[in-house]
C-alpha cells in the first residue's frame, strides 16, 4: 500500500482513525469537492471521490498527464453495500406519487450499484479493470484482496481501493435500528513492491494472507497459519467475538465500528487504512484486520487479512 | 493452463434450463410480454421480458433473483457431476441490481426484507454452505467480469474449480427511469434495427462451473477474458475502448480476428450501444474476406443485465456444440451501422463453428469480452 485517504467527519489524517474515542467535529468531508460536476453525484460518490483523490495524491499518482503510471494500467475496486439505495428508494417513491414522469433522468446511472466506481474512474482517468464489490460486512477486506489479485494476475499495475457508505433515510430503514452509522469513505492505493521501488515511493504496508470463511475464528486461524511474527494490532469486526482467539491478548485492539458507527462495506478499507498508518508509524508486529462474524443473520461469512511492515 | 466449462445452468423468460433457452432462441421465441410485476398505470412502457413466477399480476415478491441464482447454480453443479456443496469452492456472482427489488418493496410497501440478503452470499451459504463468495456489482458486464476473476483464481493456483454466475431481476426504479429517458417507449428489443427505440429489461440467472482439472465433462474451453473501463461517461459507451477490450481478449486467447467464427453481440437495441459496438467490431474485423456470424439474444431474452454476459456465453457454447446460430428477432430493417456486421436474420443459421467471442458491456464504461472454443 502506497497511499491512503479518508473522508470521515472529524478525521483529518488516516492516523486519526487509531484514536481510541469517536472523532471530534462533524465537518462534512464531501464539502471539500465543489463545482458544477458535483450537482448530480450521489452522496456515496462524492465521499468516495474525496478519499480517492487523497489516496492517489499520497501515492504520488494524482490525476494528470504526467502521472507515473498510465491510467490504462490503474484499476478501481470499490466496496459499498448501501451506496445507491437512496437513489433506488427515492425513485420508487416518486413513481408511486407522480408516475415515471416524476423521476429525474440524471439519476439513472446511480440505480446501478457500480455508480461510485464509475465516477471514480471517470474523474481520475483510471481505465484498468474496474470492480464493485457489494459483499456484505466483509466487503471492504474482500476489495483489498481483489485489488491484489488484479495486480498479481497482471491485469493492472496499481489499484485504487475505495470503501464508502452514506447515511440517509433508506439506509436507516434497512439498518433497522438507531445505532450510529458511518457517513464516510476511505481509500488506499495498492501496487507491487517492484512498482513502488521503481517509482521511488515508500510502501506503508505489505498485504499478507487473506481468507473468507464461515466464521471469524476460522478466518483468523487460516490467515495466521504458519505465521511466526506476533500480531501487534487487531482491528476487530463489528460484532465482537465473546472470546478473543489465542495469541491476540497482547495486541492493541482497534474497534472502528465503536468509534465511527457501523461501517458496513467501508469497514475493511477503513481498517486497512488504520492498520497501514499504524505500521507506517513503526507499530511492532503485524496487523490483523477482521470483518464479519459469519454467524449472524445479516452476516454470511467472515474475512481476515494480515498486513505486515515493509523493509524492517 | 486449460480452463473448461464443465457445467451450465440458466433460467430466463424463455426457458428454465440452458437447453430450453437455446431451443427457444433457435426457434425465434421471445419472452416479450405485458409488464406483470408493477402497477402498469405508473408507466408509459408496456412490456418486459419477465420470468412469470409471481402469484398474480401486479403482486410482487422479494428474493426472486436469489431463487433463480440458487436454481442456476444447483443445475450447473449437477450438470458438472459435483455435489451441492460449495464449502471449498469460490463463487463469483455478477449482478447489476442485486436484491434491490426487495429493497424497493421493503422501503415503499413494507414487505419484510433482511439486509443480509442484499448480497447473494447469504443465500449461497444457506443452500450450498458456500463462504468464499463475491457479489460483483459490475452493471451489465458483471457476469463476464466475474468470469475473468474466476479464471484468474484458477490460473493463479488459488482454486482448481470455481462457480461463476450472473443474476438480475427488474427493479421498478430502473424500469421507470429508462421509461423517462427514452423519447418513445420501446415495444420490444430490436438490436441493430432502424426501428429500435431502446432496451427493455429481462430477468434471469446463469451459472457455469469452470475447472482447470483434467477429466470429467467438458462443454467448452475458455480461451480468455479481457476487461477494461472507458473512464469516459457514466452511461454512454466509447467504441475505441470497446475495440481495445476485444483486441485484448483475442491476445489473451491467442487468436486472430479470422479465427473467430461467431460473435454474441451485446446488442441492446439502444442507438448508443449498437453504434459503438458495430464500430468497434467493424474496426477489429476490418479487412477479412468474411466476417464472423453474429447474433444478439437480447432480442428474445430482453436485457438480462448482470446475467446477460453469461446468458450469451451459455448460448455460444450451445451454438459451438450444435452448429446452430439463433437469429436476431425483430431485425427487419437493418440500421446503417449493421452493414459491417453479419447478423443472422429470418431464422437460425447452420454452420460448423470452432471459436466464439462474447461481448458484454455495462454502465460506467465497463467492457468484458470472452473467447470460448469448441471441444471434441
Amino acid at each position: 500500500m502506497t497511499g491512503l485517504g479518508t473522508a470521515v467527519p472529524g478525521v483529518a489524517h488516516p492516523a486519526d482513525l487509531l484514536e481510541p474515542g469517536p472523532p471530534a467535529g462533524r465537518d462534512d468531508p464531501a464539502a471539500r469537492l465543489t463545482g458544477r460536476g458535483m450537482r448530480y453525484r450521489d452522496r456515496a460518490t462524492r465521499l468516495a471521490l474525496c478519499a480517492g483523490r487523497d489516496a492517489l495524491a499520497a501515492a504520488g499518482l494524482p490525476a494528470g498527464p504526467e502521472r507515473a503510471i498510465d491510467g490504462a494500467e490503474i484499476g478501481v475496486v470499490t466496496s459499498t453495500n448501501l451506496g445507491n439505495v437512496d437513489t433506488v428508494c427515492e425513485t420508487v417513491t416518486r413513481i408511486a406519487e407522480e408516475t415515471y414522469l416524476g423521476t429525474s433522468p440524471m439519476s439513472l446511472p446511480a440505480t446501478a450499484s457500480n455508480v461510485v466506481a464509475s465516477w471514480v474512474a471517470i474523474s481520475y482517468g483510471l481505465r484498468g479493470a474496474n470492480l464493485t464489490l457489494c459483499n456484505g460486512p466483509t466487503s471492504g477486506l474482500d476489495a483489498v484482496h481483489w485489488a491484489r489479485l488484479l495486480i498479481t494476475a497482471g491485469r493492472v499495475r496499481a489499484v485504487l481501493v475505495v470503501g464508502v457508505e452514506p447515511v440517509n433515510p433508506p439506509v436507516r430503514h434497512l439498518a433497522g435500528d438507531e445505532r450510529a452509522l458511518l457517513d464516510g469513505a476511505a481509500a488506499l492505493v495498492v501496487e507491487s513492491a517492484a512498482s513502488a521501488r521503481d517509482r521511488g515511493v515508500p510502501a506503508l504496508a505489505a498485504i499478507g494472507p487473506y481468507a473468507r470463511k464461515g466464521s471469524c475464528p476460522q478466518a483468523i486461524a487460516e490467515v495466521r497459519h504458519g505465521l511466526e511474527a506476533p500480531i501487534g494490532l487487531w482491528c476487530v469486526p463489528e460484532h465482537r467475538m465473546p472470546i478473543a482467539p489465542p495469541g491476540l491478548d497482547d495486541a492493541v485492539t482497534c474497534d472502528l465500528s465503536a468509534t465511527l458507527g457501523g461501517c458496513s462495506g467501508a469497514l475493511g478499507v477503513l481498517q486497512s487504512v488504520a492498520a497501514a498508518s499504524w505500521l507506517g508509524a513503526g507499530g511492532t508486529g503485524m496487523a490483523l484486520t477482521t470483518a464479519g462474524a459469519g454467524e449472524q443473520a445479516d452476516d454470511d461469512a467472515a474475512a481476515a487479512l494480515i498486513l505486515s511492515p515493509v523493509g524492517r | 493452463m486449460d480452463l473448461f466449462v464443465t457445467g451450465m445452468g440458466a433460467v430466463a423468460s424463455i426457458g428454465r434450463s440452458p437447453g430450453e433457452i437455446f431451443d427457444s432462441l433457435c426457434a425465434g421465441r421471445s419472452g416479450l410480454a405485458e409488464l406483470r410485476g408493477f402497477d402498469r398505470t405508473r408507466f408509459r412502457a408496456r412490456n418486459a421480458y419477465e420470468i412469470d413466477d409471481r402469484p398474480a399480476p401486479g403482486a410482487d415478491l422479494p428474493l426472486r433473483a436469489s431463487r433463480w441464482l440458487e436454481q442456476a447454480v444447483a443445475d450447473a453443479l449437477r450438470d458438472a457431476g459435483l455435489p451441492a456443496d460449495l464449502s471449498g469452492v469460490p463463487v463469483l456472482i455478477g449482478t447489476t441490481l442485486r436484491e434491490l427489488r426487495s429493497v424497493e418493496l421493503s422501503w415503499r410497501d413494507g414487505v419484510p426484507f433482511d439486509l443480509g440478503d442484499l448480497h447473494f452470499g447469504t443465500t449461497l451459504r444457506r443452500r450450498f454452505d458456500a463462504a468464499n463468495t463475491y457479489t460483483v456489482a459490475n452493471a451489465c458486464s458483471a457476469s463476464l467480469y466475474a468470469l475473468a476473476l474466476g479464471a484468474d483464481l484458477i490460473e493463479l493456483g488459488a482454486a482448481d474449480t470455481v462457480v461463476v454466475a450472473g443474476v438480475d431481476t427488474i427493479t421498478e426504479s430502473t424500469y421507470g427511469l429508462l421509461d423517462r429517458c427514452y423519447p418513445e417507449a420501446p415495444d420490444q428489443v430490436r438490436p441493430f434495427d432502424r426501428g429500435r427505440r431502446g432496451m427493455l429489461q429481462g430477468e434471469g440467472a446463469a451459472a457455469i462451473v469452470l475447472s482447470g482439472r483434467a477429466g470429467g465433462r467438458r462443454h467448452a474451453l475458455l480461451r480468455g477474458v479481457a476487461v477494461n473501463c472507458d473512464a469516459y461517461h457514466p452511461s454512454a459507451p466509447d467504441s475505441a475502448s470497446i475495440a481495445r477490450a476485444i483486441r485484448e481478449a483475442h491476445a489473451r486467447a491467442g487468436v486472430r480476428p479470422r479465427d473467430i467464427d461467431l460473435i454474441l453481440l451485446h446488442g441492446t437495441g439502444t442507438p448508443l450501444n449498437d453504434e459503438a459496438e458495430a464500430e468497434a467490431v467493424g474496426d477489429v474485423f476490418a479487412g477479412l474476406p468474411t466476417v464472423p456470424y453474429m447474433t444478439a439474444i437480447k432480442s428474445m431474452t430482453g436485457h438480462t443485465a448482470g446475467a446477460s454476459g453469461l446468458h450469451s456465453l451459455v448460448a455460444a457454447v450451445s451454438s459451438l456444440r450444435s452448429g446452430v446460430i439463433p437469429p436476431v428477432v425483430g431485425l427487419t430493417d437493418p440500421a446503417e451501422e449493421a452493414a459491417r456486421l453479419r447478423l443472422v436474420r429470418g431464422g437460425a443459421a447452420h454452420a460448423p463453428l470452432g471459436v466464439a467471442q462474447i461481448n458484454s458491456f455495462g454502465f460506467g464504461g465497463l467492457n468484458a469480452v470472452a473467447v470460448v472454443e469448441k471441444v471434441a
